[in-house]
């Protein structure tokens, strides 16, 4: 007997190790797919699902809560994906979440991605539905790409016409580019008008001294001195109000109706100088 | 020629019967369970330190050479995945029943063997205990169930080796490194090689037992039961592999 028991307890521990190391295994794959522990179930509508599969994780910032359970085809442009998440981020995930599949690197996995909404403060329930932003697929990108391209083709087709017409034509951008000649004569223009335009500033101020125009600019210049002279006088109106209302007030309008009969002169004398002049 | 042909497969149809009367007898009492408990005991834990040593080498050595090619692709985090699930669908399973094949196989080719050619086998009739339910039954049934243990022994510990094999070229914490092969391995990972584990350990008895129970009568017939065993059982585990990994392949 105390032989038998030699063995047997060294029996019994091979067995319940071994064992534990199967169940330990079986049980931690099971935690990694959401079978044992509370679990919940969202669903969601994509347009397509770009190669997502059962069993791919679902993560929520960043964080993988869950894996996609179920993917079916509703109708030929819905596909239904239910995901298996964790019960404990149920009170993270608002009905206004939205879902979006994305790749994990460059050759990885495809991944599902919960975002948080903005409003809703309601956690979402059980079996509940979620909004779904569809993601940025290889060949829509493929598409704008070919846009530009197609674009830049155009371009460079008429880059190519324009050089070559620049080179070989008789265009007049053209004769300007390669003509000597041509050049010659544009600068030649050009120091023309330098000069044209010189003699006809010098005009201008020979025409300001002589007698029949000497009237319209010395108008011109008293304009402008009345002019800042009124400011000046409503300036100090201003100032003589807050200190004497009421008498400042008629005096004021005597003042305005002496400006007003000045100013019906000098426009009647204006009218009588340009008369003159013309 | 023809008459080797027939004798091959006379011997496989023998053997399926040998296989047939484990099954009928294996439910009839009386039940040796004293005897069920010393072979697993014998099979299971005095192969323990051979499978382990086996285990902890095959993941140290199977880690440091997949790691340069999976270096050469920038994908060193996927080390840990890789050697687990290696070890796991594969090497663990397979390694372990060619090692039980080795010791186990010959030991009981050998022990039946010589007791055939001793004719304790046919005193033991004569005393009114069935041979076949006191040393067959016992000895399959215990390979049957003790080399599935021995393969779950295999892959911690090769897991372990593979841990070690990670820090010799890099720095990767155990909880990482435990992380990363979770992460990695699924239900269809474990099951199908773990069902795989019972028919080697089933295969190793069976035929470590027939060879030993039809030993032929003189010495050197004991030497070419223990010899015969162990080719055949080696010979039969790679076969199932290849069986069996189909089925998956076509299943999953």
């Amino acid at each position: 007997m105390e032989k038998e028991s030699g063995y047997t307890w060294k029996l019994g521990m091979f067995v319940t190790i071994g064992l534990l190391l199967f169940i330990m295994a079986v049980y931690f794959i099971g935690k990694q797919q959401n079978l044992f522990g509370s679990t919940f179930h969202i669903s969601s509508q994509f347009k397509t699902v770009s190669g997502l599969e059962v069993g791919n994780n679902v993560r929520f910032s960043g964080i993988n809560v869950g894996t996609v359970e179920q993917i079916q085809l509703k109708n030929d442009s819905t596909v239904r994906v239910v995901l298996v998440m964790k019960e404990e981020v149920r009170k993270f995930i608002k009905t206004d979440a939205t879902a979006s599949i994305g790749s994990d690197g460059l050759m990885g996995d495809k991944v599902l991605t919960i975002s948080p909404g903005a409003k809703s403060q309601k956690e979402i329930e059980d079996n509940g539905q979620i909004a779904s932003v569809d993601g940025i697929e290889m060949h829509d990108i493929m598409k704008s790409v070919k846009k530009s391209v197609d674009n830049i083709g155009v371009i460079s087709d008429e880059i190519a016409i324009f050089s070559h017409s620049m080179n070989n034509g008789n265009g007049a951008l053209a004769r300007l580019v390669k003509d000597d000649k041509m050049a010659n004569s544009v600068s030649n223009t050009l120091s023309n008008l330098e000069t044209g335009t010189k003699g006809f500033s010098e005009n201008m101020e020979a025409a300001k001294s002589n007698f029949l125009f000497r009237g319209y600019f010395k108008k011109k210049e008293k304009e402008k001195k009345e002019k800042q002279e009124e400011r000046k006088e409503k300036q100090e109106e201003k100032k003589e109000k807050q200190e004497e209302a009421k008498k400042e007030k008629e005096e004021k309008a005597a003042k305005e109706k002496e400006q007003k009969e000045k100013e019906e002169k000098q426009k009647q004398e204006d009218a009588k100088k340009a008369e003159i002049k013309n | 020629m023809i008459v080797a042909i027939k004798n091959t497969f006379a011997e496989i149809g023998e053997t399926t019967l040998f296989a047939k009367r484990f099954f009928k007898e294996v439910f009839i009492p009386p039940y040796e369970t004293k005897e069920f408990l010393k072979q697993c005991y014998v099979i299971g834990y005095k192969s323990l330190p051979l499978v382990a040593i086996t285990g902890f080498i095959m993941g140290l050595v199977l880690t440091l050479q997949s790691r340069p090619t999976l270096v050469k692709f920038g994908a060193e985090s996927w080390l840990p995945g890789m050697v687990a699930l290696s070890l796991i669908r594969e090497i663990a399973p397979v390694i372990t029943a060619l090692i039980c094949a080795g010791k186990i196989s010959s030991g009981i080719g050998a022990e039946l063997g010589s007791m055939k050619v001793t004719e304790q086998i046919d005193a033991m009739e004569v005393s009114a205990v069935n041979p076949y339910n006191y040393l067959v039954v016992t000895r399959v049934l215990a390979c049957t169930l003790m080399v599935p243990l021995l393969v779950f022994f295999a892959d911690a510990v090769g897991i372990i080796g593979g841990y070690v094999g990670i820090n010799i070229h890099g720095d990767v914490n155990f909880y990482r490194f435990l992380t990363q092969i979770i992460q990695s391995l699924e239900f269809l990972d474990l099951f199908p090689a773990t069902i795989k584990t019972f028919f080697f350990g089933f295969f190793i008895g069976m035929i470590g037992c027939y060879k030993g129970f039809n030993a032929s009568n003189g010495t050197e017939s004991v030497g070419q039961a223990a010899n015969s065993a162990v080719v055949t059982a080696s010979l039969s585990i790679f076969i199932i592999d290849m069986v069996a990994v189909q089925i998956t392949d076509l299943f999953f």
